[in-house]
This record gives structure tokens, C-alpha cells and sequence, in this order.
């Protein structure tokens, strides 16, 4: 057995980077600093006074050495020495808003990013967190956009001010000596063709990385969160194993990309020695030939300045390599902003009145993928009011009718109203404000119990919130709790039982006084005790409310007004308790067998 | 047996303490380590050569073109033959400087890959399976007390700091004393009173990381923690989708997001700035030095006390790697947080007592008959007490049905067999032995568990069944899958027992999650089986199924089951009652509905159709 705990990457972590269009993406990244349009503007003044006054500086170093100092005057020395720092206190005056202006426009930056993204994933249907990791989100919101604000804050400013520097020492070598110039101009195209390939080296090294890395990611998530598995069946030092190969796998690419680097580094930094050495025996041939006889000064100007020129080349190569790795986090985070929901409600939506309750459902036919339709003309009408309960055996489809009805997923073909409005066509807030859902897992949220039973009308008072908990019968329950509604619900609940957690959403769901209330029943795992008590509170609930239950339990069924008998997508048979025994067939039989083991 | 609550503050190591065991552990790699700091020291040495011969050649042509200029001073003495033309002279400098570089170029890649060979390759390849192997080991309370995030965090980003605490600081910290003797070394025997003037700015740039360090630190730790509760939020946000969507809520989460948003960027607003005035403050300064080189330097050298070329040129290349290796000091306080702040989140792991130990010479028996007895077990998670007094027993291949109000320690009583706690006080005997005194993998071995939310990794089907016994035969898979009445269903999905689950595979329902996590239980042939309330999130069509498997693989064992379900608690041969903790009633379902109490009352509510025509 080979595979034990992978994941397998899926597609939208493959970005290929040859196919990267970093100019598109930055241009985007960069669409968001429109708001902050005068810090980016003071930028671009800054980055140029910037590209500009560091080779002066160098330019300055190298004129006063081979002015006053040759010539020893030492009056013109002083002078010179405090005009060179009167420039360098400007220079560095103007950095300071330099990297203070970056680094806020980043942030900024980042932050308008990561607020469009989870707004956009607020907005994703249900479809989409069936199919992608939380893992990868994170991934998103965290590593993705910190290399994009990395991108932001350094990459595209220094960038710049290193290709204006090189320009600007470039057109100061030009004037001071061509020749010489000519001879550092043949060797950059040297520079730049090792920076081409070694770059593409490392950045296809750094891709597999990071999706060997993400392996090991999704692997320790999966690790912490089964840890009682994990612990109960002994599998440590399996587990163990096998995350050790795992982060071995992954240091091999680290250790591909750091030998590349380690080659590639060194042979630049060969290039610009190289230069030097030209210098030398080039510009001292040009000094000591008689015929020629450039001053002795150029061999100093161009030692200074010649580093502002091969500098930037290694910087920029650098910095393209860490512009791809901030374009390939754009490209993801973009990625997911463009995920397109597989349906909206239409621009035209109308708001849904107050509902009666009215439910039906017409040839309604519905997959999730609509292929492999999971529910078959499906035809009911609940009347407002009614209590439907849902039989049938797991993947009979009675949860895609409840999630139909919630409006999670569109039905396929055939139609779904409510009080007569097609579902397609009214806004989906202006239901889900109207109705109400128990999950069978209880889902609850960092914060009080409070909190969690008010969630979806937070500005209800706790006296409120009481009369509900005490309208469910269960505020001695709540009371008992350490700091009573005041206590702390962990991360996924930690701190209640499955039961205590399961009272906090029934309480949460009355709270909202739906009109249509959906309970995907798992009255199961709340004792015996307590459950009698909410059996009760939830009869005087559902009056007047329309319900759906997908029911697990005999009292519900009984009580519900219409009984929908599922099996393999399609409404076998329907009635009420009393019809259906009378008609002796699939809920007969359901029913013997659920009273035989009850 | 203490708590695990999030790290005190207080007791926490500090930087000192934390750096000597940084050392420690990287003390194990010292070869290595050496290796690459006698690369740096040679790096450095050709680094001077290199410069030195330049300003040699600025310096020769000087003096052969400009009369009256300063004889060059030959490096170690190797003028050149006197009967070499200049231009033969400079070929001759140009092809050292070229041949130093070249050497420069190789001891580079070398001290580049081998440190990178020593922190990636073996480093954070040896501590993150040794910080996830901890972590597999601790006990639950850790898992209780700490946000999951957090904790694979320490296994990643964590576990880089400390490699960081390598490369970025320990072997950057030797990189800059070094270079720093080397170069002023190097400056003093060109002019003693050029090189104390050009670095008397230097304890000022010094002095300035030092403050800068001391008031980012904090921030930064804050940076953290905001960045945090951001990632919790997200999280969250996307666990609760269903509920959020269900209730219309997103503009709600819309908003808490926003602020936890806003509040790390302006928290990071006030770094920025602090950020923004150091380097160039810093830049300043160091350039300070060049100033005080080209005014007095210059002066010096008007008045041909220095050379213009190995004076004047040389200096000011030096005192420009001496900035870079100055700013690099705050680069290093500023990885030195980072990596410490990491560091002590992997030591924090790797100290965790692991609470739940076996004994040097464990217990162990042939073959466990699975008698069961609880000696008046107490247990509490550090404040109120969760079980009181718990005393019973029960004999081999006896089935215990335990009942009782939301919160009333089932659970609690199901952990404490294969001892994922401790009990506080008392102690619970098998086959008349201690727990604790066998060997805790082996006590696990031979219990089954299954509990209340099963928990699937991201795998096959047959390997999730052979989860505790990754060697199982496909015979042996099958066997477990047909116990637990999960072969029909397993053989329907798109690829069999290979199929893969998790969440980028397959999705199970809840009923045939559980009845997987059924077979992953009696796949081990455990003498003991626990399950914790297994039937609730299976639904009533496909639970008889269920109470069928359960009770196939009772069969000749010991059985603890939180139970609902009349059916079931009519099966067990003992039910225990728990109220607040308190063992209030035990005996037969019959014994305990002839008795007026709890278990009488719930019943008679819970169904009351069914317990009629069921009891009689």
C-alpha cells in the first residue's frame, strides 16, 4: 500500500510558470492601489528622484576623488565632502518615504485583496466548498498573498529603482568613456543569458516544491485533525513514516533549487570581477598609451559606478525570480476570485415576500452533477404549515430535496416554488432570512453560546435569547454550563457535547422565527432525556411553520403530515403515517424494521 | 498531571536560554557547520586580495603616468620584474584579479550548498518528523487546548524558523565578526588614524538596530497573533458555510472579517513606519563613514600620506561592505525574533510532557479475556469534576450499554479505557491490571474504537479499514467491511475498496462513514470494543443493519456502547446510568424499567409507542 494519507494536487494549485503573463498580473495587483492613488503617485516620484541620485552619489565619490583630492586641494575637499553629504541626507531623507509608502501600499494592497476574496467566497455557492480543500483557501489568503504583498511592497519598487540606476550609471560611463563602456556592455548580455536559464531552473525547482510542500500541508492538517483516530488504532509510527518521507521528498526540491542558485549566484558575481579585471588592463592600456591618454580618474569613476550597472543585473534577476513566485500567489488568489458561482440569482431577483409557506415541488429532476441526476421527477406540494418528513435509505436523496428547498443548488430541470415564486427568480438573502436549518452535524462559531443562538439575529437581546432557549425547554441545560450562555464554545465546539452542541443550533434556529424550518434530524445523538424535551418544544415550533425532517425518528414520522418514501432519487410513496402502513409496502417495511431494532 | 493550557507567559524560556539550546541543537552538526564558516573565512580573504590588487593597478598606472605620484606597495612583496612594460604589469594584475575571482566563484557555490545542504537537507528534514512524531504522541488535552492551525504551523513555518536560526542567524552572525576583524584589520594596516576616524560612527548604527529591534519586537508579536485570529476567522467562516448560507448571514461574516482585516493592517502600519525610518537612518550613518573618507581620507591623501588607489578606492569598496555587513546586523536581530519566536513553539512541542506513558517493564499478558472493573474513578479536565466515584464491573464478553443526560460523562467514561486520559483518581483494572501499567500502543491494539463523529482521512476506502493495521490483507479488509455491513455499499462506489475519500475524493454519507469506521474497529480483533454512541448519525433504515454488525462483533468480547435505542440497551447484559457525572442506577434494561428514576422516564418518552409493545 503506496498511498497512505496523500493528496492529490488538483488543478488549480498547477500554475505553469513559462505561461505566466506577469506583466497582466501585476497590472492587476496593481489595479488595486487605485485607491490609494497618492501614495502610489508620491511612489513613482520617489522611485525616480531614487533611480536617479544613487549613481549621482557614486558619480560624486569618484569626481571628488579624481578632482580636489588629485589636485590636494583641501579647502575644495571640505567642500566637496559636505555637498556629497547634504546629497546622501536628501537621498536617504527620500527613502525613508520610499520604503514607508511600499510597505503601506502593500498592505493596503493586500488587505483590499483578501477582503474582495472573502467576500467573493461568501458569495460562492455550496457546490464550491464541496469540492475545494479549506487548506487551499488558507493557502489563498495566507502564503499566496503574502508573496503577492512581498511583490507589492519590495519587488516592483526596487525593481524599478535598480533598472533606473543602471540606466542612469550606464549614461554616465557612456559620457565619461565610451570605450570602456563598451567593454562592460558586451559582457551583460553574458549576465543575462545565465540569469534566463538559471531562473527558469530554479523557478520550475521552487514549483515542485511547493507542491510537495503543499502534500506535506494537507497531510499534517489531516494528521492533527484525526489525531484521536490516529492515537486509537496506534498508527504513529506509521504515520510517522510516512511524513517523513514526505518531508524528505520535499527537501530534495529545496535542495535542487539551492544547488541552483549556489552555481548560478557565484558565476554572476565571476562576471562582474571579470569586468574588473578589463578595467584594469583596458583602462590602464588607455591610460598608459601615449596616444590615448584618458586620465587616470576614469579606472576610479568606473570601479564606483560599474557596480551600480552589474548590480542591478543580478538584483533584477532575482527579483523577476521573486516576481514570478509573488505572480504565481496573484495568479491562485485571482483564480479563485474569478471562480465563477455556478449560478447567481439573476440581476433581476425579486425580494420574496413574507412567505406563507407553500412548497412544490413540479418534474423537478436534479443532479450535482447534472449528468448523474440523483433526484427524478419529483412531485409534491407541501401546503403552508405542513410537517414533511423524509424517508428513505442513505443516498436516497432525501438530503438534495432539503438543500433544493434551502436553495444551496438550483434544481436541473422541472420547477421549485415558493407561495407560488419560482426559486430561480427570487434573491436568495430574502429566503434564507425566512428560514431556518439544523444541520445533523452541528455546526457552531468561536464565541459564547450566546453568540451562537443569536447568530443570525445578532442584534436580539440575551432576554430574547432566553425566552427561546426557555421556549425549547432547554435553558437549564445552557445554565448548567460552565459560565452558563456566557460560555466559550471552542473550536468546533471542544467544549460541549455533541448534545449541548446540537441544542445550541436547535436554539439558534428558532431564534430566527423561519417560516420555513428544514431539520436534518440527528435528534440521535442528543440523549434520550433531552430529546423528549425538544420532541415537545419543536411541536409547538412547528406549528405554522412548513418543515422538512429528514427523520430518523419514529415520533417525527408520526407526526408529520405528509410522508415522502425516497429510493434512488424518486418519491416511491406518499401519505401519512397510518396511509402508508394501510398500503403495507416500503414504509411498512421501513417500519417493521425500525420498531424490530428501536 | 497538569493541565496543557495555551503557554504561560510567565514560565516561558527566555531568548538567552533559548539560544543555548538553538546551539545545542545545532550542535550535533558542527562539522558541517565549520565547513562552511572556513568557507566564509576564505570568501573573505580573497575578497581583500581582490580589492587590494585593483587599488595596486589604480595606483601603478598612477605612478607611471602622473610624475610625481606614490610608488605603488606591492602586496606581500611581489613587485613585478622590473623589466615588464606597464602594460605587461597590468595584464599581469588583470589576470589575478580575474584568477581570484574565479576561486572566489567556486568557494561560493561551495559554502552555498553546503549550507544549504546542512539546513535543508538535514536540519528541517530531521526536526519536522521528530516535531511531528511529538505531536502524534501528545495527549488530547493538547489537541483540546490549541487551534489546529496553530498547531501544524509549528511543523512548518516553525520549524523553518529554526533552520532560519541557522543560516540567517547564527552563520550571518559569524559572517559579519569575521568580516568585520578582517576588514578593519585590513584598514589599520593601510592608515591607523583614517580607519578609528571612519569608524567612530559606527557604534551609532550599532546602537540605533539595537533600539529599533527592542521596539518592533513586540509589534511583530502582535502582527502574529492579529494574523492569527484572522486565519481562525477564515476558517471558520468556511466550516460554517452551511450555516452562514442556510441563516443569509454572509454580510455579517463579511463584516467580522473586514475587521479582523483592518486590524492587521493598521497594527502594521505603526511597524511600517518605524521600518521606514531605520534604513535610512542607518543608510545615513553608514554613509557617514564616506564622508569622513573623502574629507579626511582626501586630505591624507592630497598630502600623499596614503595612495590614492589602495588607500582612498580601497576604503571606501571596504567601507561599503562594512554598511552592508552593519545592516545586516538588523537583518539578523530581526530573523533572530522571528527564528526564537519559532524555536520556541517547537521546543514548546518537543517538552510537552507526553502525558499518557507506559511503563519501563509493561504488562504483558498473553491474551486479555476482557474482565473490566473501574475502582471509584474520578476524572476532571483541571476544573470541575467530570466522573465522581465511577465503581463497577463487568465480566469477559459482557456488553454495557451506558446512558445518560447530554454532558453526563459518557464520553468521558469511553476515553478513559484506552487511555486517552488518565483518571484523576481511582484506577480502572483489566484482567485485574492497572491500565497504566501496560504498554499504552498495546492497550490500544486491543481495543476497538469507533466514535460518535468519525473521522475518514483522505485515502481509500481499504486503507482507511486497515487505518490500525496498514499490513492487512484485502482478505482480512473484506472480512472487517462485511461485519459492519459496509461490502454492498463499498463494492457500489465508482472504484471498490480503492476508491479514494476524504475531501478531494468521495463523499460518504454519515451512516456510511460510521459503518467504515466500524470496520476500521473490528479489523484489529479486539478483545475490547468501545463504541461511543455509534448510531448517531446513521439513519433508522440502515440501522438495524448497523445493530446487526455491532452485534456480530460483540461476539466474545467486552463491549462499552453509549447507547439510545431501546434495542440496543435491551442487548446489554449491564446498563449503566450517568447523571452529572455520578453513576446513579446499573442493571438490566428490565431490572431498570421495574425501578422508578431517569432511565424509566427517558425511555417512556423517547418512544412510548415502541416501549410498550417492546417491553411487554
Amino acid at each position: 500500500m503506496k498511498r497512505r494519507l496523500t493528496i492529490a494536487p488538483t488543478a488549480d494549485d498547477e500554475i505553469d510558470q513559462s505561461s505566466l503573463d506577469v506583466f497582466g498580473l501585476l497590472r492587476r495587483v496593481f489595479s488595486y492601489a487605485r485607491p490609494h492613488a497618492r501614495a502610489r503617485n508620491h511612489l513613482i516620484g520617489l522611485v525616480i528622484f531614487r533611480s536617479a541620485a544613487l549613481p549621482a552619489l557614486a558619480w560624486a565619490l569618484g569626481a571628488i576623488i579624481n578632482g580636489p583630492i588629485q589636485s590636494g586641494n583641501v579647502s575644495a575637499i571640505l567642500l566637496a565632502t559636505l555637498g556629497f553629504a547634504a546629497l546622501a541626507a536628501v537621498v536617504q531623507y527620500g527613502f525613508y518615504f520610499r520604503i514607508r509608502f511600499a510597505l503601506e501600499l502593500g498592505e493596503a494592497v493586500i488587505h483590499d485583496i483578501r477582503h474582495a476574496v472573502f467576500e467573493h467566497l461568501m458569495r460562492l455557492p455550496m457546490s464550491f466548498y464541496n469540492r475545494t480543500k479549506l487548506g487551499r483557501i488558507i493557502g489563498r489568503m495566507t502564503s499566496d498573498l503574502d508573496a503577492v504583498r512581498v511583490g507589492v511592497q519590495d519587488i516592483v519598487f526596487v525593481s524599478i529603482v535598480q533598472a533606473g540606476n543602471m540606466v542612469v550609471a550606464a549614461v554616465l560611463m557612456l559620457w565619461c568613456d565610451w570605450v570602456l563602456f563598451s567593454i562592460m556592455l558586451a559582457i551583460a548580455p553574458v549576465i543575462w543569458l545565465l540569469n534566463r536559464y538559471f531562473t527558469r531552473r530554479i523557478t520550475e525547482d521552487q514549483r515542485k516544491g511547493q507542491e510537495s510542500f503543499s502534500r506535506v500541508t494537507a497531510t499534517l492538517a489531516e494528521s492533527v485533525n484525526g489525531i484521536r483516530v490516529t492515537q486509537g488504532f496506534v498508527r504513529q509510527d506509521v504515520n510517522a513514516d510516512y511524513f517523513r518521507e514526505l518531508v524528505a521528498d520535499h527537501s530534495r526540491y529545496s535542495l535542487g533549487s539551492g544547488h541552483t542558485s549556489a552555481i548560478f549566484l557565484p558565476l554572476l558575481e565571476l562576471n562582474s570581477q571579470f569586468f574588473i579585471a578589463m578595467l584594469l588592463v583596458v583602462g590602464g592600456y588607455r591610460s598608459l598609451d601615449p596616444d590615448i591618454a584618458r586620465p587616470v580618474g576614469d579606472i576610479v569613476q568606473f570601479f564606483f559606478l560599474s557596480n551600480l550597472f552589474f548590480e542591478p543585473i543580478k538584483q533584477l534577476g532575482s527579483q523577476y525570480n521573486n516576481a514570478l513566485t509573488a505572480m504565481v500567489g496573484a495568479e491562485r488568489v485571482f483564480r479563485l476570485l474569478d471562480t465563477r458561482p455556478e449560478w447567481t440569482d439573476p440581476p433581476d431577483a425579486r425580494p420574496l415576500p413574507h412567505l406563507a409557506g407553500q412548497v412544490e415541488f413540479r418534474d423537478l429532476t436534479f443532479g450535482y452533477d447534472p449528468a448523474r441526476p440523483v433526484l427524478r421527477g419529483i412531485n409534491f406540494l407541501a401546503e403552508p404549515g405542513s410537517a414533511i418528513a423524509l424517508v428513505g435509505h442513505t443516498g436516497s436523496g432525501k438530503t438534495s430535496i432539503i438543500n433544493l428547498v434551502a436553495k444551496m443548488y438550483l434544481p436541473t430541470s422541472g420547477t421549485l416554488t415558493l407561495d407560488g415564486n419560482d426559486i430561480t427568480q427570487i434573491s436568495s438573502h430574502s429566503l434564507h432570512r425566512q428560514m431556518a436549518v439544523v444541520h445533523q452535524q452541528s455546526i457552531l462559531f468561536e464565541g459564547t453560546v450566546l453568540d451562537n443562538i443569536r447568530f443570525a439575529r445578532p442584534e436580539a437581546s440575551v432576554q430574547m435569547v432566553i425566552e427561546t432557549a426557555r421556549r425549547l425547554d432547554c435553558m437549564d441545560i445552557f445554565d448548567a454550563l460552565p459560565k452558563g450562555l456566557y460560555t466559550q464554545v471552542g473550536e468546533a465546539g471542544a467544549n460541549l457535547s455533541a448534545g449541548q452542541r446540537q441544542l445550541v443550533s436547535f436554539a439558534r434556529a428558532l431564534m430566527v422565527d423561519p417560516r420555513i424550518l428544514i431539520l436534518d434530524e440527528a435528534t440521535s445523538a442528543i440523549d434520550a432525556m433531552t430529546e423528549a424535551r425538544i420532541q415537545r418544544a419543536l411541536t409547538t415550533l412547528l406549528q405554522g411553520r412548513t418543515s422538512f425532517v429528514v427523520a430518523h425518528r419514529l415520533s417525527t414520522i408520526r407526526r408529520a403530515d405528509l410522508i415522502l418514501v425516497l429510493d434512488h432519487g424518486q418519491i416511491v410513496e406518499r401519505g401519512t403515517h397510518a396511509e402508508l402502513l394501510n398500503l403495507g409496502r416500503v414504509y411498512a417495511g421501513l417500519h417493521r424494521h425500525f420498531t424490530q431494532s428501536a | 498531571m497538569s493541565p496543557v493550557s495555551p503557554p504561560a507567559r510567565e514560565d516561558e524560556a527566555s531568548d538567552g536560554e533559548l539560544i543555548w539550546r538553538l546551539i545545542a541543537l545545532i550542535w550535533s552538526y558542527r562539522t558541517e557547520f565549520l565547513q562552511v564558516v572556513i568557507y566564509q573565512i576564505a570568501l573573505l580573504v580573497l575578497v581583500l586580495a581582490g580589492l587590494r590588487l585593483t587599488g595596486v593597478g589604480i595606483d601603478y598606472v598612477r605612478f607611471v603616468v602622473q610624475p610625481g605620484a606614490p610608488v605603488p606597495h606591492w602586496p606581500l612583496g611581489l613587485a613585478p620584474p622590473a623589466e615588464w612594460k606597464p602594460m605587461q604589469v597590468m595584464l599581469a594584475i588583470g589576470l589575478a584579479v580575474f584568477g581570484l575571482a574565479a576561486v572566489r566563484a567556486l568557494l561560493t557555490y561551495l559554502a552555498q550548498s553546503s549550507m544549504n545542504m546542512l539546513t535543508q537537507g538535514r536540519i528541517v528534514v530531521d526536526l519536522r518528523p521528530r516535531v511531528y512524531d511529538k505531536l502524534q504522541r501528545l495527549s488530547f488535552r493538547f489537541f483540546d487546548a490549541n487551534a489546529s492551525s496553530s498547531i501544524i504551523n509549528r511543523v512548518t513555518g516553525d520549524v523553518q524558523s529554526v533552520r532560519m536560526f541557522v543560516d540567517q542567524v547564527l552563520m550571518q552572525t559569524i559572517i559579519v565578526l569575521v568580516s568585520f576583524a578582517a576588514y578593519v584589520g585590513f584598514m589599520l594596516s593601510v592608515n591607523v588614524r583614517l580607519t578609528v576616524a571612519c569608524l567612530v560612527v559606527t557604534p551609532l548604527i550599532w546602537l540605533c538596530s539595537t533600539i529599533f529591534a527592542r521596539a518592533v519586537h513586540p509589534a511583530y508579536r502582535r502582527n502574529r497573533e492579529l494574523m492569527d485570529a484572522l486565519v481562525q476567522r477564515l476558517v471558520e467562516s468556511i466550516r460554517g458555510i452551511p450555516v452562514i448560507k442556510a441563516y443569509g448571514c454572509e454580510e455579517g461574516e463579511i463584516r467580522r472579517f473586514r475587521q479582523a482585516n483592518d486590524l492587521v493592517r493598521d497594527q502594521q502600519h505603526w511597524i511600517f513606519r518605524r521600518l521606514a525610518a531605520y534604513n535610512p537612518t542607518v543608510g545615513f550613518l553608514s554613509q557617514a563613514t564616506l564622508f569622513v573618507l573623502l574629507g579626511y581620507g582626501g586630505y591624507l591623501a592630497a598630502r600623499g600620506e596614503i595612495p590614492i588607489g589602495t588607500g582612498l578606492v580601497v576604503f571606501a569598496a571596504i567601507l561599503q561592505q562594512l554598511a552592508a555587513q552593519i545592516s545586516n546586523i538588523a537583518n539578523i536581530a530581526n530573523s533572530m525574533h522571528q527564528s526564537l519566536r519559532g524555536a520556541r513553539r517547537v521546543f514548546d512541542i518537543l517538552d510537552e510532557p507526553v502525558e499518557i506513558q507506559s511503563p519501563v517493564v509493561p504488562a504483558r499478558p498473553e491474551t486479555i479475556v476482557g474482565r473490566v472493573r473501574f475502582e471509584h474513578v474520578w476524572f476532571d479536565h483541571g476544573q470541575n469534576p467530570v466522573l465522581q466515584d465511577i465503581d463497577f464491573a463487568v465480566e469477559p464478553g459482557q456488553c454495557v450499554a451506558i446512558v445518560g443526560p447530554t454532558g453526563s460523562g459518557k464520553s468521558s467514561v469511553m476515553s478513559l479505557l484506552p487511555r486517552f486520559y488518565d483518571p484523576t483518581d481511582g484506577r480502572i483494572l483489566l484482567d485485574g491490571i492497572d491500565l497504566r501499567e501496560f504498554d499504552v500502543d498495546d492497550l490500544r491494539r486491543r481495543i476497538g474504537i469507533v466514535f460518535q463523529e468519525s473521522f475518514l482521512f483522505s485515502s481509500t476506502v481499504a486503507e482507511n479499514i486497515a487505518f490500525g493495521h496498514p499490513e492487512a490483507s484485502g482478505e482480512l479488509i473484506e472480512k472487517a467491511a462485511r461485519i459492519a455491513a459496509a461490502h454492498d455499499f463499498i463494492t457500489d462506489l465508482p472504484r471498490g475498496y480503492d476508491t479514494v475519500l476524504g475531501e478531494t475524493g468521495i463523499g460518504l454519507s454519515g451512516g456510511q462513514k460510521q459503518r467504515l469506521a466500524i470496520a476500521r474497529a473490528v479489523l484489529l480483533n479486539p478483545p475490547l470494543l468501545v463504541l461511543d454512541d455509534p448510531t448517531a448519525a446513521v439513519d433508522p433504515g440502515t440501522e438495524h443493519e448497523i445493530a446487526a454488525a455491532i452485534e456480530a462483533a460483540m461476539a466474545g468480547r467486552t463491549t462499552f456502547i453509549v447507547a439510545h435505542r431501546p434495542a440496543m440497551l435491551r442487548r446489554a447484559d449491564m446498563v449503566i446510568v450517568l447523571e452529572h457525572g455520578r453513576l446513579v442506577q446499573t442493571g438490566t434494561h428490565e431490572d431498570l424499567m421495574a425501578r422508578e428514576g431517569y432511565y424509566c422516564n427517558a425511555l417512556e418518552i423517547q418512544n412510548p409507542g415502541t416501549a410498550e409493545g417492546l417491553v411487554s
